[in-house]
């Protein structure tokens, strides 16, 4: 559009000024208290960060929860997704605005919700007790299965957002003509839907798997302190132990861990597409 | 239009550079609870009195801290109100003077506990609190610090966690009643470990527990006493507890910044908050239990405090020293035992 390289430069140069003080420069300022604790250059805090058996736990049970998180809004994102595409057009809009409802609703009043349907005498253990699964009532709140359900419940609309339209762009017959040429349903995900939603998959499982990462309320009050996530500990180290080379640390492994999660992801549709 | 704008601003600009220059100011650094009261009770009036500015810094006290340290050599607060250990840090980082108590007219009316905490008249306690038990009295009875572990209570326990206020008070009573009372509170948060399961969660916010209480979540959690009305307000059987070993707590104090500019204010104004009519306020609107014995209280009001010559003597208080020189350390023994 711009003949010029140097006019189109100097457009793109206010909002890269921007980007630069506003965000770059900070997280960078952030990112140096973990390799200058007290103004010299030392790793020290990455090394104390790792041999501490509870910062080690709270790392594995934030990445395995983000990975199941993932995996099952997936797994739920592709059937329904799947329903709402087969809607008409106007069941279509009614089910997604539906689906972004909850995303209006603060994440703090849609998480108490949970201590309450979650607790002893919630509607989950009054359902589980009149169906005689259970002699008395779990305990399902300050565990991993409740962060869990809250950072599910969180994430689940963007990944089906994100895989619906990846589906709406699905050239329409390709289910049908797989059907017909004697697929099953499970070959017709696995070798048609799923390498054309794939973008999709990876905009959605991004999405979801960062969000879970950095999500703070969710873990705060549905795991509390007896369950500790990356966002929680880093909460902690700053507020409690004004330990900011600690949370620079942790800072640092959540950025590389969003990073490298999406470059995983794009790889893995990559690698499949070629075959 | 503009040069009447430009005139008019010019003229502000004057007015206000002058009313400036004859104003004094008073910088003070507290808690960031309840602020709006605290105007009315007691920075307004303090105010017109003093014909100077209060200006209020709030945050939690590890911000406030850091921030006093960071503005050691030129002090920009001149009076502050933290927690005992708290007072203690400030005074070995040398950011604190002594009080010249002979400059307070209230000083004598304060109870015992509260005149010199920390020691050396470092500080003055302005407020303190009672640390029991709240529990259902339908479905036990607590009479010791260890019927937090008892069978019955097995899953029904929110914990103070031990980076809370609550928490160390709480461990050094289990302390107590074990018998192994060391200031490490290696036998206490051993035993918590031993019981981690037990506990429903380890609370960090002590508003939270209401809602817990109400779902029958909980049956019992060690609280502090400015805690206590939220509980009295449900429509449940709740007790607070009076354990054999006795009731600990916490308390407040007052302190003055090394170097303050204005320390004739600070001093004016601590009395004023010690004064027996701004404690009655601060009391009646259950804000701060009062640390003056003249004050006299509705016992419905007093019901929802921890006031009294007698309650105040019965408070077994952790000693501040014993709190920071072992805190980070209990931190670390708690994340190694109790936190994974």
């Amino acid at each position: 559009m711009f003949q010029n390289r140097a006019e189109s430069l100097a457009l793109v140069l206010p909002a890269t000024l921007f980007a630069a003080i506003i965000f770059i420069a900070p997280v960078l300022i952030l990112l140096s208290e973990g390799i200058r604790p007290a103004g010299g250059w030392s790793l020290a805090p990455y090394v104390s960060f790792f041999t501490t058996p509870l910062n080690l736990t709270v790392f594995i049970r934030t990445l395995k929860l983000g990975v199941l998180v993932t995996v099952a809004a997936a797994i739920i994102g592709y059937a329904a997704a799947l329903c709402i595409v087969n809607l008409s057009a106007k069941g279509r809009g009614r089910m997604i605005g539906l689906i972004v409802l909850p995303l209006m609703i603060s994440p703090v009043a849609r998480t108490y919700a949970w201590i309450v349907i979650l607790g002893r005498t919630g509607i989950v253990n009054q359902a589980l007790e009149a169906l005689e699964l259970t002699d008395g009532p779990l305990r399902i709140l300050f565990s991993e299965t409740a962060i869990f359900i809250g950072l599910l419940q969180l994430f689940l609309p963007l990944m089906i957002i994100s895989l619906v339209s990846a589906l709406e762009n699905m050239p329409r017959d390709a289910i049908a003509a797989a059907r017909v040429l004697g697929a099953n349903w499970l070959q017709v995900f696995w070798k048609v839907i799923l390498p054309l939603t794939k973008e999709g998959l990876v905009i959605g499982g991004t999405l979801v798997f960062t969000g879970s990462l950095t999500a703070y309320i969710t873990p705060a009050i549905l795991g509390g302190s007896k369950v500790l996530m990356l966002e929680t500990l880093l909460y902690q180290r700053v507020t409690i132990a004004n330990d900011f080379a600690s949370a620079s640390v942790i800072a640092m492994i959540l950025i590389i861990m969003s990073f490298s999660a999406n470059l995983l992801l794009k790889r893995l549709a990559t690698a499949r597409a070629k075959r | 239009m503009r040069k009447i704008l430009l005139a008019a601003s010019t003229a502000l600009l004057l007015c206000s550079a002058s009313a400036e220059a004859q104003e004094r100011k008073l910088v003070i650094s507290v808690y960031g609870f309840a602020q709006d009261a605290f105007k009315t009770i007691l920075y307004d009036p303090f105010e017109a009195k003093c014909g100077c500015k209060v200006v209020v810094e709030t945050g939690n006290s590890v911000e406030r801290l850091a921030k006093l340290e960071a503005n050691k050599s030129a002090p920009v607060i001149d009076m502050a109100v933290v927690a005992t250990p708290d007072a203690l840090a400030a005074s070995r980082a040398n950011l604190i003077e002594p009080i010249d108590v002979s400059r307070l007219s209230n000083y004598d009316k304060l109870y015992d506990i509260a005149k010199d905490p920390i020691g050396g008249h470092l500080s003055v306690g302005y407020t303190f609190y009672a640390t029991s038990i709240v529990y259902r009295s339908d479905k036990v009875t607590i009479n010791s610090w260890n019927d937090l572990f008892s069978k019955e209570l097995a899953g029904r326990v929110a914990f103070p966690n031990v980076t809370t206020n609550q928490g160390p008070p709480t461990l050094y009573m289990i302390g107590k009643a074990m018998g192994q009372n060391t200031p490490d509170l290696k036998a206490p948060i051993e035993k918590v470990a031993e019981h981690k399961d037990d506990f429903v969660t380890f609370y960090v916010r002590s508003s939270q527990l209401t809602q817990l209480m109400q779902q029958e979540e909980i049956w019992a959690a060690p609280i502090g006493r400015f805690a206590w009305e939220g509980f009295a307000k449900m429509n449940m059987p709740l007790k607070w507890a009076t354990p054999k070993e006795g009731q600990t707590g916490g308390m407040n104090v007052m302190v003055l910044v090394k170097g303050a500019k204005n320390k004739d204010l600070a001093y004016q104004f601590m009395d004023f908050w010690l004064s027996t009519e701004i404690q009655t306020k601060l009391a009646e609107r259950l804000i701060d239990s009062p640390a003056n014995k003249e004050v006299k209280l509705d016992p419905k009001v007093a019901e929802n405090l921890t006031y009294g010559e007698e309650t105040a003597k019965s408070l077994d208080l952790q000693p501040a020293d014993a709190i920071l020189d072992n805190r980070e350390s209990w931190i670390s023994q708690w994340n190694a035992k109790v936190g994974q």
